[in-house]
């Protein structure tokens, strides 16, 4: 099981007393939190992609090439990588490149961004979304996978010939997530290609979050990557803690009514209840998420927002010990004795992927088969048999 | 066979001339069912008691709240839907508005559903054909051509009563002959164009899918020229 802290980066005055960090500030205090996620042993630290205000990680390899230099354990994620505005030959030199940096320790997840200015800033339409998700996605499997591509679709300008550098690391494209809160359309290209499902369910109740996981495992067996409930699936989440639950939701109250993305709508006990946010102690904490194995099933990946709202560096700092001191220790041991043996604890990673060889299912374009395919391939397999048993047989 | 009736009454007193109307209008409908030798099953849907939790859902970009989707479900789900609201300020009322800003433009396609407005005055009469048929013609519904608008004199025993209960029957007479209705097309054989009702609503449903690879047909590089 990976836990880890992502971020959304926004620039928030502090509530308590209005002093807003600059962007210079904030872009530091980010890298300060990734080094010390790495520094108590979480897994991940994934950042968000922005391009409007009042949100500053615009260019999360360029960030995550710094903390590649400066780490030497934890994989560096994104939350999200967006999919429908980039280029995706950009993105698949780009995040090729810090693979390289970062000695495999990469892995992407892929959004489409729900803000729709950003859209034409771009050149691009938000109603198109999905079609530019994945048809953008494709490409990307393809520049990754071949070496020289040709590629003509609807939304890029043509290639020909064109070879992508630099190839991934030891040929091994990073494992990708799809993050989608209500687009079935997305649980389905993860799916499809075997690739990860992560439901950011910060804003959403649990039985939407489990019909959403639920149908993206059941496709996952579908495609024929393995049973349902071995599919790879992340959640979000987000906490605030205090020793005692009071002072939690009292120190915390201000920064939810004011954060950019909580604020000025339901109340902090409305999202308390609904969602997965929690302001208590620790325990409490355990509790809330102990039921979300239950809810989506044995999931591999929990991905906490800590620093968000205006909260302070040395608040989050210090929450995020709580984090890892506290709670993951316990997350992870509950979740371990509860996973049944034919589960996997934890997504693919550059060393799983490598080890399975160059005959690898990720490796291909399209992995995907169909439940008739297979059908058709056993009976194939069934009459080469016989076959070679009548010829045996002959001589 | 049972038909689900939905009714949506978004009076804001209690008790609610509203709800009056929406009440007379249920049991025009269950009776005109009834004479069609059909059951009818009814939920009422009180908007005045979702408020806080539609304010909630919408100012927190969808976040499903529990009651508010139960009510979605019914509504989605019914053969035939009643809709009533009080007229404020030339319109439908807000409240009345915040519950239907909650549906998809897909939710309630081809529903049939029965109109009804009560006011003042009756010089507000044109409220539910120049702002409240247009709100669900946007959803695809089936909206009955008689519309019930009741002022406050029309409660009472004179002319305007007796022609309140003419329109009622009217009205309750042309969405429940909708209600009963089955489509004599078979299934599969004919597109109809509209969403049924076991799809409707159920966005989840795995047969109902698109395929990934329909999805990625056309985006996976190899257009020619």
């Amino acid at each position: 099981m990976q836990f880890g802290v992502f971020t959304i980066g926004d620039v928030t005055p502090d509530p308590t007393t209005g002093r807003k960090p600059t962007e210079h500030e904030r872009i530091l205090s980010m890298m300060t939190i990734a080094e010390h996620a790495e520094q108590l042993g979480l897994e991940v630290f994934a950042t968000g992609e922005h391009h409007n205000p009042p949100f500053v990680p615009s260019s999360p390899t360029t960030m995550l090439g710094y903390l590649a230099g400066r780490t030497k354990n934890i994989i560096l994620s994104t939350s999200t990588t967006l999919i429908t505005t980039n280029d995706p030959v950009k993105i698949a030199e780009d995040y090729a490149m810090l693979q390289h940096l970062a000695g495999g320790r990469v892995d992407l997840m892929m959004g489409r961004g729900n803000t729709g200015p950003v859209y034409p800033w771009f050149g691009k339409d938000i109603r198109q979304g999905i079609p530019l998700a994945i048809e953008n996605y494709h490409l990307l499997r393809r520049l990754w996978r071949e070496r020289v591509v040709d590629w003509k679709g609807e939304f890029r300008t043509p290639l020909r010939g064109y070879t992508s550098t630099p190839m991934p690391l030891d040929d091994v494209p990073p494992f990708v997530w799809h993050g989608s809160i209500r687009s079935p359309e997305i649980a389905e290209q993860a799916a499809f290609y075997g690739d990860g499902f992560f439901h950011n369910n910060i804003f959403w109740d649990k039985g939407h979050v489990a019909q959403m996981v639920d149908f993206y495992r059941q496709r996952f067996e579908h495609y024929g990557h393995g049973r349902a409930d071995q599919a790879f699936v992340g959640l979000g989440g987000q906490v605030f803690m205090r020793r005692n639950s009071q002072d939690a939701v009292r120190e915390f109250r201000p920064y939810f009514d004011n954060a950019p993305v909580y604020g000025h709508g339901p109340s902090l006990e409305e999202y308390t209840a609904m969602t997965p946010l929690t302001v208590g102690t620790p325990e409490q904490v355990i509790e809330k998420y102990l039921s979300y194995a239950d809810v989506v099933g044995d999931y591999q990946r929990q991905l906490f927002l800590m620093d968000h709202a205006g909260l302070s560096l040395k608040v989050v700092l210090e929450q995020m010990d709580l984090l890892a001191e506290e709670v993951v220790p316990v997350l992870r041991r509950e979740f371990d004795a509860r996973r049944p043996a034919h589960v996997p604890s934890d997504p693919p990673t550059h060393a799983s992927l490598v080890a399975q060889g160059p005959g690898s299912k990720h490796r291909l374009v399209q992995p995907a088969t169909l439940p008739e395919d297979r059908e058709a391939a056993d009976a194939d397999a069934a009459t080469e048999r016989s076959e070679t048993t009548t010829s045996e047989e002959l001589a | 066979m049972t038909r689900r009736l939905a009714v949506v009454s978004s009076g804001v007193g209690t008790p609610s001339s509203t709800r009056l109307l929406a009440d007379r209008l249920t049991e025009a409908v269950h009776s005109q069912v009834g004479a069609r030798g059909e059951d009818v099953h009814v939920d009422v849907i009180e908007v005045r008691e979702l408020a806080a939790a539609l304010a909630t859902m919408t100012t927190a970009a969808g976040l499903p709240v529990p009651e508010v989707t139960r009510a979605q479900d019914i509504v989605r789900h019914a053969d035939g839907v009643i809709a009533v609201t009080p007229v404020f300020s030339a319109s439908y009322a807000g409240l009345f508005k915040i519950f239907w800003d909650v549906f998809g433009p897909d939710d309630l396609d081809g529903i049939p559903m029965l109109i009804g407005a009560t006011a003042g005055t009756p010089r507000h009469s044109l409220v539910l054909d120049h702002a409240i048929r247009p709100l669900f013609t946007y959803f695809r519904m089936t909206v009955v051509p008689t519309g019930v608008f009741a002022a406050t004199e029309d409660f009472g025993a004179g002319a305007g009563g007796e022609q309140l209960n003419r329109r009622i029957v009217r009205a309750a007479g042309e969405l429940a002959a909708l209600m009963v209705t089955t489509s004599d097309a078979v299934e599969g054989f004919v597109p109809t164009g509209r969403t049924t009702r076991a799809q409707r609503g159920d966005g989840f449903d795995v047969t109902s899918i698109t395929p990934f690879t329909r999805l990625l047909a056309g985006h996976d590089g190899n257009h020619s020229d």
